[in-house]
């Protein structure tokens, strides 16, 4: 009877033979993903494209230009002045028409704009119509290219701490429920809601200003120390506020929120059941609430990394750091549409880098996440 | 104690004045209070009872699983005779849990850790109390899928990928993957349609016959219990008020509470109308000093008003001064002899 009893129930669900292996899933998943993102980036630019232009208002700003440009040339210029006015009108007229062909404002604005998004998004960035990268040229390209490296410098740097600080804590704080330290955190929390420039004015005030232990803001001395050396703890020295800002300025939100989810994950039936079974606390810790809390704790860091791109533009330009966000605000200042729409593009691919990577790690933290997943899901 | 010591070995298990209270914002909550307790060789006792008599803070005391908040934790449990209570915590998880005692909890399918392969996880035992190498704890973890009758392949899959049948016969795959002698299951049925419990029950019978291991079974299905149970404890209210062979116990319960709690089982032959107990049980965080039971038994008197020792009446045990006269009045270390 036992054996019969045994052998009925498994035969309803023998259809799926063996798990899919890690790699399959998580690379159909990457695949899918991928496209995704590739479309969101396509919108993200094409928007950006349409608000920077003002829907084609800043053409005729531009057509203004042009033909103020080429007027006063004509009014300056002798040769010109000595001809009829019937001439001359016609000349400027011409000459008007060229330069608006040679900036290919001749097509309509909607033709352009698709233009622009292949440019924007195969790089061709074109060039800036008043700003210049540090070696002087006017490639949009170049100047990113340039602001690039600091951004990205300074904002892992402050992530990968607020990781690594936050899961400490977090954990140690879930370990130790209700102590002294847990309570501080949980009041704390809503310190997390002033951003991270914020934060960088009081750290500018206190540590540079009063103290004046550190540098007010940029990214080396000037002038910049000869040695390799040097130039390295200089830019550390750089560093500690900028990235202080920025951890602090999600720490307390993050320790608060991870700590309780490894509350509330830590009170799963499998945790119980892995003291049950015997295991050290320590391992109970790390593979039965850690692992199993990975994949919100990744949903939680990735938002907060995002808003923190969001506030870089501020931030930057408080340090004085020369980034793409000190940068961006520059470009706005200067209404340079080219390098805002460029900016804006890289902004897109860095979110898009960012998001991708994470969705990977994602992907292979959590074995229930996958394309199609709910599909094989049984009751 | 001396003098009883060889009997101590006739018992898989024995919990000697058990009491396990809970702290709470409203006072002590006597969740397990002063329980008396056995386990022969190779038997399975039934723990039947009402939501929140105390069963699974039962379960909890003898697998030392205790939430933050306890206030009383004392008694002796006896382990083939060795007192489990006294050792502390880190030889209680290296020797006790799952080498001896193993577990089958409440809603066992949300018992698995969603991200690890279920495979390593009936592993996992092996690995951690017996040092084997991962390859082979693999191997006797695919004995006891075959055992329980979960499909092989299912070694490599996730929780999420199993039915929850499938979860929980993984959930008992586990609980034998290292040969325990007590196996203590929490309602291990409860959340299943009843073809999968019937075969759940077969296959716990089919390891009972086996590999000779013993059973502690917490259910409220009191008919699909009495399949396995070789004994019966009732428990109110944070106490054991009647232990007896499960044969003269689906024959004829003799505590007022116990015959209440087995009239409202439904019968499929006899035109006998279900009963129910009328009122509610007593709160435990104040309970009556008195009998526990006496606010709703139809049977009380005066006497009820003290609270009751276990009476041997026969074979059996019952907390219930009705049996002053046919039973003797036993204490807590002698209730131990000569049942089971």
């Amino acid at each position: 009877m036992a054996q019969q009893a045994v052998a009925a129930a498994p035969a309803q669900e023998t259809r799926h033979q063996g798990g899919v292996p890690t790699w399959k899933r998580v690379l159909r998943y990457t695949v899918v993903r991928t496209i995704g993102l590739f479309f969101a980036v396509v919108m993200g630019v094409y928007l950006t494209i349409l608000i920077a232009n003002m829907g084609g208002y800043v053409d005729k700003i531009r057509m203004a230009e042009i033909q103020e440009r080429v007027s006063i040339r004509f009014m300056n210029d002798p040769t010109f002045r000595q001809l009829p006015e019937e001439e001359r009108r016609k000349r400027i007229e011409a000459e008007i028409a060229l330069e608006a062909k040679r900036l290919g404002m001749d097509k309509p604005f909607l033709v352009r704009s698709f233009l622009y998004l292949r440019n924007a998004l195969t790089l061709e960035l074109g060039f800036a119509e008043r700003m210049t990268s540090d070696t002087g040229s006017r490639q949009v390209r170049l100047i990113i290219l340039e602001r690039i490296p600091p951004t990205l410098l300074v904002f892992a740097t402050a992530n990968l701490f607020l990781f690594f600080i936050s899961l400490g804590i977090a954990l140690y704080l879930s370990r130790n429920y209700g102590n002294l330290l847990d309570r501080f955190f949980v009041a704390t929390s809503p310190l997390s809601s002033a951003p991270a420039w914020f934060y960088g004015l009081f750290l500018i005030v206190i540590f540079a200003a009063w103290l004046r232990v550190l540098p007010f803001g940029g990214m080396v001395d000037i002038p910049p120390p000869p040695t390799r050396w040097g130039y390295f703890l200089s830019l550390l020295r750089h560093l500690i506020l900028p990235v202080s800002a920025l951890v602090l300025s999600a720490l307390f939100i993050s320790v608060y929120s991870w700590r309780t989810f490894f509350l509330i994950y830590s009170s799963e039936d499998y945790v119980e059941m892995a003291v049950a079974k015997g295991l050290h606390p320590r391992l109970v810790e790390r593979r039965y609430i850690l692992r199993p809390t990975l994949p919100t704790i990744i949903t939680s860091f990735a938002l907060t990394l995002i808003s923190m791109w969001l506030g870089a533009p501020i931030f930057e330009t408080i340090f004085n750091w020369p980034g793409l966000g000190r940068t961006y605000f520059q470009a706005v200042g200067f209404f340079d549409t080219p390098v805002i729409v460029g900016i804006t593009v890289i902004f897109a691919y860095l979110l898009a880098i960012t998001v991708f990577l994470l969705d990977i790690i994602y992907a292979l933290v959590d074995p229930r996440v996958d394309i199609g997943g709910a599909r094989r899901q049984q009751g | 104690m001396t003098a009883s010591a060889p009997q101590e070995q006739r018992y898989v298990l024995r919990a000697v004045d058990v009491v396990l209270y809970f702290r709470t914002t409203a006072g002590l909550v006597q969740a397990v209070d002063h329980v008396d307790f056995h386990l022969g060789e190779n038997r399975a006792v039934v723990i039947i009872g009402e939501s929140g008599c105390g069963k699974t803070s039962l379960t909890r005391a003898i697998l030392r699983l205790l939430p933050r908040n306890v206030g009383v934790y004392k008694g002796h449990i006896y382990l083939d005779g060795e007192d489990i209570m006294a050792l502390d915590d880190e030889t209680f998880r290296n020797r006790i849990r799952w080498t001896k005692i193993s577990w089958v909890p409440q809603a066992a399918m949300n018992a698995l850790n969603p991200v690890i392969r279920v495979g390593d996880q009936v592993a996992e035992p092996l690995i951690l109390h017996k040092g084997m190498e991962r390859k082979d704890a693999l191997e006797r973890a695919r004995e006891m899928f075959r055992y329980v009758g979960v499909p092989e392949a299912f070694l490599t899959r996730y929780p999420f990928e199993l039915s929850g049948g499938m979860r929980q016969r993984v959930a008992i795959a586990m609980a034998l993957v290292t040969n325990p002698r007590l196996i203590v299951l929490d309602e291990p049925t409860s959340a299943l349609d009843v073809l999968t419990q019937a075969n759940i029950m077969n296959v716990l019978k089919k390891i009972k016959w086996d590999l000779g291991i013993s059973y502690i079974l917490i259910t409220h299905d009191i008919a699909t219990s009495s399949e396995l149970a070789d004994d019966v404890a009732v428990m109110y209210a944070g106490q054991i008020v009647e232990m007896a062979s499960a044969e003269d116990f689906f024959k004829e319960p003799l505590h007022p509470y116990a015959r209440l709690l087995m009239a409202s089982v439904p019968r499929l032959h006899g035109d006998a109308e279900l009963e129910f107990i009328p009122g509610q049980p007593p709160s435990l965080l104040n309970p009556p000093s008195g009998c526990r039971f006496a606010d709703r038994c139809p049977l009380a008197f005066a006497k009820c008003k003290e609270d009751p020792p276990m009476f041997r009446v026969g074979e059996r045990l019952v907390k219930c001064w009705l049996f002053e006269k046919e039973g003797t009045p036993v204490t807590s270390h002698e209730a131990l002899s000569g049942v089971g």
